[in-house]
């Protein structure tokens, strides 16, 4: 009897166990010259976002850069990156921090954290940057030399809760930014007074912004969605004069088109979006084009980037959204050169 | 506290409980189990793979909610964000949208996400409960592609004459547990009130693996960094149920019962592990009332029998995520309102002309309305635009059963049923059982069984705005079940049971949400699955000598469940893999051992390694390594003249396990709760046997 007890009473200590936390550890980096940064976002509440570095030379890929230099999670749903001087600054929009990072170790240099919603952040100069953000109507100041928030800027007609202020380009002293979700607006700010100054209404949710090497503003509106309030039209892609502010012309895509990613080269004459495929056309051109530069082989792109170096397009497949993305490396006439797995929903890409 | 020292507690609450004690607690507890044993199958159940749970394992402990009695008594996985956060059940590598959950008969999965959070149901308002395993869940309702779980309460669980019973719960991060019950029950008449009421900060600390905290010099260069051990931020609760039933029985084959069970529950929603926002400054609260409501009337005679049933649903749920962006300011980010009502009726007969034969036939309407808005959103010109749905749906299910039982040892059974939901009619769902005696030594049994199975999409993957999908088609499942079991006296004193079952599933059209390039998820047909696995059972029930009493427990599954859809990409990796979040074992086991007034209990369960990737890639940031826990509690009943008095002590997580179920999700780590019963013998009662 007093046997079986014991048994009973020691077989408890078989069933305890340990989960083992295979993480913690910092790996030592160290790259140089032109490389790739992947944001990928992961899937929203998993915290499972990770940091690529792609080496077009070598070609040559790093996944989980972050964590594995760090020795803990980038956070949840990593949303950009943007380089100023030899530090890489990452939004990671549902952990509310800023990470910024030396792009040559990938190690952490310090954090802004508590911030509402990050999604962009645009540079003005050493003591001064701009983060957008979702679910509110400021734009965060900062000071990059002591990661200190310095101000805000209120967006006029906008209320927190339906707040959305995303992609930034500068123009002389004033920074444009698109305003997104429920939004139709692109508006003009003064970065001497750090107050918009102007606004111009476009289309329904423009998705993205750049400026071509004529000062012309594009961005692409990606029209809504059936059922939503803010209004369901077909997509638009803007040409906007920059100095006067004013739309030059508007190219209609057909009703129900997925357009987004708007992108364009170093010089700035060629603009690429996708599409279902990928899209470029001139910055002088006046009508949309009819065929992609590059054709979806079944593939659902979810980011795109063009190489400042030598203009090779990198589009990304999310596939499922579950699993690593793919990053496909064409020339830019749309010859495959390489193809990587990154991580989860590469959305983003930054480079060096 | 170190693994080593709770070692020595288990030890000494092993010796604690072998020293000393009393027959009653023992003599009740051998009293309760006999009340779920059933020796004979009835002909109803032919061929059917069931998992019943015992009294003892619903009575627990009033602090558990169905999500943890099915944790460690079943092999099913449950997914749980931890005490009082969503918890999903799934069976056999489906997922939980494919898990039907009736109460008294009528669904209560909530029609918006066709799902059931069982951390909202507390165990002790469940009397009787069990899983009907994949195929066999046909007899009691369609859609169940993984299977079904049937709760009830039952006028047999209620004492004749005046009872009363009072437990209070105190444990860990200042959590409170009440729960009371009155119940009255005469010839004719019984009646019961029950009320749970748990509230707790659930601010319990764990060492945040996801982070750092950087120590940074004078310049702002980082000079250090460690894990820190954080709080589990915004996770209070606080849960409120009652439930009042009414029986009456005329004792001529007339049995009327009502069932009104009101839940008010206020929850905030854990911050995940990765956020660095400031609590303080943050609100995302979960808010719900349901009312639901049962009647029915069971009217008996010697060879036929038919039971009417109605009830009624009310679920109103608020969420709200608010930012504080300025002193007292707070911005609504996420204001979200859903009301759902749903009108139940349900008839069935069951007829048995001859012994051999045995038929059934039944017919259920459920009449849901929902009305889902996020209020959040800009209004029209107009200024009444609802940003969400406003929908009804009505969803009928009939059925006939034939079951055969040819000789002694041989049954085989029937059943046709069609759904129906909406407008669509989902093609007949045919199911055929057949079991064997093989040996009446040992009741050695064979079982199996085969059906075809189809369940609709939910409301929210139609009509959700954005995403909703109304073009979606039914899951449809196809599946196969074969088992073994016994039950043996190995001498009078010690009895032996186990089963073991080999099942073969395939589902096609599964609904996956998946994003778009718009910024938000929208549901697909997407996926053909081949879910496949053994199920094993056993049990040992064993009175030794003076007065002790050994119960073992003990599950195992595994359970492959893998992607063989087409690729969604030439670089799909996820064909051939196994699902997300579902291990591929999984086991639990319960002991227990009762020695007169003194009761010791041990659980235990394992899961797996989970993938949290489509791909099975097992990176840093994408997998949950396989984890063991165990809970102990130790019970002693005090016998006085006015009043009965029990005192238990639970430890959870005895071994201060860090562990995850979730991603980014942590859970607490050794945790304690003290209850104390008690429950007053009052002059007209018959029986002292508590009110369980």
């Amino acid at each position: 009897m007093c046997t079986l007890l014991t048994i009973i009473a020691a077989s408890g200590f078989i069933f305890s166990g340990c989960m083992e936390w295979d993480y913690g550890e910092s790996e030592d980096f160290e790259v140089s010259g032109e490389g790739l940064f992947i944001v990928n976002e992961g899937n929203f509440q998993y915290s499972n976002s990770s940091l690529t570095y792609y080496n077009p030379e070598s070609e040559t890929v790093e996944n989980e850069v972050f964590a594995r230099a760090n020795g803990f999670k980038l956070g949840d749903v990593a949303q950009s990156m943007s380089i100023y001087g030899d530090r890489g600054w990452i939004a990671v929009n549902n952990s509310k921090v800023v990470f910024a990072i030396d792009i040559n170790t990938f190690r952490e240099v310090g954090r802004i954290e508590n911030l509402p919603s990050p999604r962009f952040i645009h540079f003005v100069n050493d003591r001064k940057a701009y983060i957008t953000q979702l679910w509110s109507n400021q734009i965060i100041i900062f000071d990059p030399s002591t990661y200190q928030v310095t101000g805000y800027i209120t967006i006029p007609g906008m209320s927190p809760e339906s707040g959305s202020t995303e992609q930034m380009v500068q123009f002389g002293k004033y920074v444009f930014c698109n305003l997104w979700s429920f939004q139709n607006r692109i508006i003009k700010i003064d970065t001497e007074t750090d107050t918009v100054v102007d606004e111009l209404t476009v289309g329904v949710q423009p998705t993205s912004l750049a400026i071509d090497c004529n000062g012309k503003l594009w961005t692409v509106c990606d029209g809504g969605y059936e059922g939503n309030p803010f209004g369901y039209e077909a997509p638009s892609l803007f040409r906007i004069d920059a100095e006067s502010f004013t739309v030059e012309r508007q190219f209609k895509f057909r009703l129900g088109d997925m357009v987004s990613e708007l992108n364009i080269d170093r010089e700035g004459n060629t603009i690429y979006w996708l599409n279902g495929d990928v899209w470029k056309m001139s910055v002088d051109s006046n009508r949309l084009p009819v065929r992609p530069v590059i054709k979806s082989q079944g593939t659902i792109y979810y980011g795109l980037t063009v190489s400042p170096a030598n203009g090779d397009i990198y589009v990304a497949d999310a596939i499922d959204y579950r699993q690593q993305g793919i990053v496909y490396r064409y020339s830019q006439d749309g010859d495959l050169i390489d193809e990587f797995y990154a991580g989860i929903s590469p959305g983003a890409f930054c480079w060096r | 506290m170190g693994t080593d020292k709770l070692r020595l507690i288990l030890l000494s609450v092993s010796v604690a409980a072998i020293a000393s004690g009393h027959q009653a607690l023992a003599q009740k507890i051998h009293n309760m189990r006999t009340l779920e044993v059933t020796a004979k199958r009835p002909m109803k159940e032919i061929g059917i793979q069931k998992t019943a749970f015992d009294s003892l394992a619903l009575k627990e402990n009033i602090a558990l909610s169905m999500a943890d009695v099915l944790a460690f008594n079943s092999s099913v996985f449950v997914k749980s964000y931890g005490r009082a956060t969503l918890s999903t059940v799934a069976f056999r590598g489906t997922s939980p949208g494919h898990t039907q959950v009736t109460w008294n008969g009528m669904h209560i999965n909530n029609p918006m996400m066709g799902t059931t959070d069982f951390s909202t149901i507390p165990a002790y308002f469940i009397d009787q409960a069990s899983l009907l395993h994949g195929t066999s869940s046909v007899n009691d309702a369609g859609g169940g592609l993984g299977g079904l779980v049937r709760l009830s309460t039952s006028s047999s669980a209620i004492p004749e004459g005046l009872s009363a019973q009072y437990i209070q719960g105190i444990g860990s991060f200042s959590t409170f547990d009440e729960f009371a019950r009155l119940t009255y029950a005469n010839e004719n008449w019984s009646t019961s009130t029950r009320i749970v009421y748990s509230s707790s900060p659930n601010d319990y600390k764990y060492v945040n693996h996801d982070k750092m905290i950087n120590i940074y010099d004078d310049n702002h260069n980082i000079v250090g960094r460690y894990h820190p051990v954080e709080r589990n931020r915004s996770g209070a609760f606080k849960d409120f149920n009652i439930l009042q039933e009414v029986y009456y029985n005329n004792l001529r084959g007339d049995r009327l019962g009502l069932n009104v069970w009101y839940t008010y529950s206020n929850r905030e929603l854990p911050l995940i592990s990765t956020d660095y926002g400031d609590e303080r400054e943050f609100e995302n609260r979960q808010l719900e009332n349901t009312l639901r409501a049962v009647f029915s009337w069971n009217h008996s005679r010697s060879l036929w029998r038919t039971a009417v049933k109605a009830g009624y649903v009310h679920t109103n749920m608020n969420y709200d995520y608010r930012r504080e962006v300025s002193d007292g300011n707070w911005a609504d980010m996420v204001r979200s309102r859903s009301r759902v009502n749903t009108f139940y009726a349900q008839g069935d007969v069951e007829f048995n002309p001859v012994e051999k034969w045995y038929f059934t036939a039944g017919v259920s309407a459920h009449q849901h309305f929902v009305r889902s808005e996020d209020k959040n959103k800009i209004t029209a010109d107009d200024g009444s635009v609802i940003y969400g749905y406003d929908k009804g749906r009505i969803e009928l299910s009939g059925y006939a059963s034939a079951k055969w039982q040819p000789v002694d040892r041989l049954g085989m059974s029937l059943v046709l049923r069609q759904d129906m939901a909406g407008d669509k009619w989902a093609p007949v769902i045919p199911a055929f059982f057949v079991d064997g005696l093989i040996s009446r030594a040992g009741n050695v049994m064979l079982r199996a069984s085969v059906s075809r199975n189809y369940k609709f999409p939910s409301l929210n993957d139609k009509y959700f705005l954005p995403g909703g999908n109304p073009d979606l088609a039914c899951e449809s499942g196809f599946s196969y079940d074969a088992g073994i079991s016994f039950d043996a006296g190995v001498s009078s004193a010690v009895r032996f049971s186990g089963n073991a079952t080999w099942f073969d599933s395939r589902i096609d059209d599964w609904i996956i949400w998946l994003p778009t390039t718009k910024g938000f998820f929208s549901p697909r047909n997407i996926s053909r699955v081949h879910a496949y696995g053994v199920e094993l059972k056993a049990a040992m029930a064993a009175d030794l000598t003076h007065g002790w009493r050994l119960d073992l427990d003990g599950s195992y599954s595994w359970t492959p469940s893998v992607n063989q859809g087409d690729p969604v990409s030439p670089a799909d990796k996820s064909v051939g893999k196994q699902l997300p979040y579902v291990p591929k074992h999984s086991a639990s086991v319960v002991g227990r051992l009762t020695w007169r007034k003194w009761a010791f209990m041990y659980k235990w369960c394992f899961y797996s390694k989970r993938y949290t990737m489509s791909s099975n890639d097992y990176t840093l940031t994408g997998h949950l390594p396989a984890y063991f826990m165990s809970n102990v509690s130790l019970e002693k009943l005090l016998e006085f003249r006015p009043l009965d008095l029990s005192v238990k002590l639970a430890v959870n997580n005895i071994f201060n396990e860090d562990y995850l179920s979730v991603l980014s999700r942590p859970m607490p780590g050794v945790n304690f709760e003290l209850f104390i019963g008690i429950t007053p013998k009052f002059k007209n009662k018959r029986t002292t046997d508590a009110v369980y």
